[in-house]
């Protein structure tokens, strides 16, 4: 299964929050949507769902209109909350029958979530009793019981402990594995390139880039390089302003043209007293920021 | 369909398991029963005493005049209009009558300067204090009758021009105000409060799933419209129980204690012909909802629950102004009078403007038609405003939004 959306724009009033966003989402996959806070991630999210149309453009399933009464969507918003006075076990009935699932197997399936999820001995409790981390499995739930074909996990990981971000990353990856298509939004980069193959990134309403994540990253431009050394002073002395140093104390040097990769290093080798050089290999991080850092 | 149904289910369910709710209906039932029942409970402690002599220690009334002709004659009229006082001539000084006063040996003096003037003398005057309006007529007529035979008529002839009693019959061809007045006054009471009441609990109801965030997930899994119309009709059913319920115990007390509130207003206010009722059902259930749905919009706007009472302020104060309007007209008698006439076709006061009107007065079949039709237009239009009110507003948080705003973002879609 493939979710598609293409060219949507959205306004809100005078102002347009989307400007043609397009992207692809494989079934058995996870996607991830990046964007600073503002870029228009929630309202990509929100036009998918149909909680409000597009101005222009189509969210698609394998290049048909999606039908959302067949297409079963879990969504676990970054704003979380549910009814805080309300006993979990009914109110997770409650969502789960708006969803369309009958009394019977909604007990059933939220049962079998509330015992993988360790919740069990709460069925019966107000929300409000309970933590945070606790209240966020709670949601999970929410998004998971009906068995949805598209997971949306907003932020999932956010507030939780190191066992409970352990038992999620279990949950999403056996969704995955399922055949769903998951799809992440969250500001953890190290979560996201440990899940998904592959992303965009949005940028003040526009998809900045987006594809699978290795060809991104092997795309990179390959003009720095990264350099250990117990003597950084005299490099820099050496190379000026294409040198800067790094957190780790390396140094990332700046290369005019890609081409000159080869002499730089032969002259860096045979100049100094280094440890490692190696082509700079963006990380995630490096480039979400190169691509959403700007034009906000 | 389906959707819409569970949401009412739950949202029913969600009245039915507030201890608020409950307890006030409870509260409210007891209440009627015991005001129900106070008839049998004073005639319960009364007939425990045994016997119907009246109580002796009543309290001591002196009346002093000069004159011994008058003194007699003023005392023997006072004993009659007086009946809950011992009334008493005294010929003592008149430091010595306001001593008595003082003291509380005699609770009032009335110490006659002339058979026209008298000065009254009492210790702590009380608000309620009617006995100087009771002498003056009383002393007015004493004066005429005294006039009468000084002018040569026999005493009593006297006291029979005096006594004159009037027979008159009022046969009412349309509607009697006084007997129609006191449900009508309930019924247009009864719809103010739950009105005001569960318009608030709508507007409440959808600002916390706003502010609880549980808005987020509720707007991904169900249609505007059924959430909107589902809530609304929650709270419609939720209430016309409530009040089925009290009302309900009322009636049937009131047949099982029939005998003994044998008081016509009571009696009055229970014998509802059935076609009003029938029209008070269609009133009630149509003014409810479309406040309700007012309500559920203007609470969609809101961010947080504190935002509310500035939000339906307006809701508010349009219902009050109907209610004035209504509650002005009755009292003062005139409930076909211009602003009565154009309210009754105005959707937001038509439900108690036309209520009362038919009760109190007599109005055309097609006036009503056209009322309730009207009503009935509005309140489906404003039901699918509202639920488009409450798509847009759901997801707005910060500030509420201008109603002028809000409606150009629904109408412009």
């Amino acid at each position: 299964m493939i979710l598609e959306l293409r060219n949507i724009d959205k306004s809100f009033g005078e102002k347009e929050v989307l400007k043609g966003v397009s992207f692809k989402a494989e079934g058995g996959k996870a996607f991830g949507l990046l964007g600073r806070n503002g870029a228009g991630k929630t309202t990509s999210i929100r036009i998918l769902m149909n909680v409000f149309p597009a101005n222009n453009g189509e969210v698609l399933i394998d290049g048909e209109p999606i039908n959302y009464d067949k297409i079963g969507i879990g969504y676990l918003p970054e704003e979380r909350g549910l009814y805080p006075k309300k006993i979990i076990i009914d109110q997770l009935t409650y969502f789960a029958e708006l969803k369309g699932m009958k009394t019977k197997d909604a007990v059933k399936s939220i049962d079998y979530w509330l015992s993988r999820l360790g919740m069990t001995e709460y069925r019966n409790k107000r929300l409000d009793t309970l933590s945070k981390g606790n209240q966020q499995k709670i949601q999970l739930i929410t998004a998971l019981a009906h068995d949805p074909d598209i997971v949306i996990l907003d932020e999932p990981f956010s507030g939780l402990d190191p066992v409970n971000a352990m038992l999620l990353k279990d949950v999403v990856k056996e969704q995955i594995s399922k055949g769903k298509i998951v799809l992440f939004s969250s500001h953890q980069m190290s979560y996201i390139e440990e899940f998904c193959d592959s992303i965009a990134i949005i940028n003040a309403g526009k998809v900045a880039i987006s594809g699978d994540l290795h060809d991104i990253k092997r795309n990179y431009v390959r003009d720095k390089l990264v350099v250990s050394t117990t003597n950084p002073k005299a490099i820099k002395a050496d190379l000026g302003d294409a040198c800067i140093e790094r957190e780790d104390q390396s140094l990332l040097i700046q290369l005019s043209d890609p081409g000159q990769k080869q002499a730089m290093m032969k002259h860096i080798v045979e100049n100094y007293d280094i440890d490692e050089i190696k082509v700079f290999e963006p990380s995630l991080n490096d480039i979400f920021v190169e691509y959403a850092g700007e034009q906000i | 369909m389906k959707q819409f149904s569970k949401i009412l289910k739950f949202e029913l369910k969600g009245y039915v398991k507030n201890k608020t709710f409950v307890g006030f209906t409870v509260f409210m039932i007891a209440l009627i029963a015991i005001v129900m029942f106070i008839p049998n409970i004073i005639s319960a402690f009364e007939s425990s005493d045994g016997s119907d002599t009246p109580p002796t220690d009543l309290p001591v009334m002196l009346v002093y005049a000069e004159d011994e002709t008058l003194s007699t004659l003023v005392k023997e009229y006072f004993a009659n209009a007086f009946a809950d006082y011992d009334v008493k001539a005294v010929k003592d000084s008149v430091e010595s009558i306001k001593e008595s006063v003082v003291t509380g040996e005699a609770e009032c003096a009335f110490v006659m300067n002339s058979a026209a003037s008298y000065t009254y003398y009492v210790n702590n005057l009380s608000m309620y204090d009617t006995n100087t309006e009771i002498a003056n007529s009383v002393l007015q007529e004493v004066y005429r009758i005294n006039a009468m035979i000084q002018n040569g008529l026999s005493p009593d002839i006297a006291g029979e021009i005096m006594s004159v009693q009037i027979e008159s019959i009022t046969e009412t061809l349309g509607k009697d105000q006084m007997q129609n007045f006191f449900y009508t006054y309930i019924m247009i009471f009864a719809l103010y409060m739950v009105i005001l009441l569960y318009g608030q609990m709508v507007a409440t109801n959808v600002a916390t799933e706003k502010s609880s965030r549980a808005m987020e997930v509720l707007v991904t899994s169900a249609k505007p419209t059924s959430m909107m119309f589902g809530k609304v009709l929650a709270s419609c059913i939720a209430g016309f129980s409530q009040l089925v319920l009290v009302f309900g115990t009322a009636i049937l007390l009131y047949n099982v204690n029939k005998e003994s509130l044998s008081n016509p207003l009571i009696a009055s206010i229970f014998d509802i012909p059935v076609e009003l009722f029938i029209y008070l059902i269609v009133f009630f259930v149509l003014g409810f909802l479309i406040y309700a749905f007012m309500f559920g919009a203007v609470g969609s706007t809101a961010s947080k629950l504190e935002d509310i009472n500035t939000s339906v302020m307006p809701i508010t104060y349009l219902f009050i102004i109907a209610f004035m309007v209504v509650m002005f007209s009755m009292t003062s008698g005139s409930v076909d009078n211009a602003a009565m006439l154009i309210c009754s076709y105005i959707p937001f006061t038509s439900p108690m403007a036309m209520f009362t009107r038919i009760c109190m007065s007599t109005v055309l079949w097609y006036e009503i038609a056209i009322s309730i039709v009207i009503l009935i237009a509005s309140t489906i239009g404003i039901g699918v405003l509202s639920a488009k009110i409450y798509r847009v507003g759901v997801l707005l948080y910060g500030t509420p939004p201008k109603i002028g705003n809000i409606l150009k973002m629904v109408l412009k879609k």
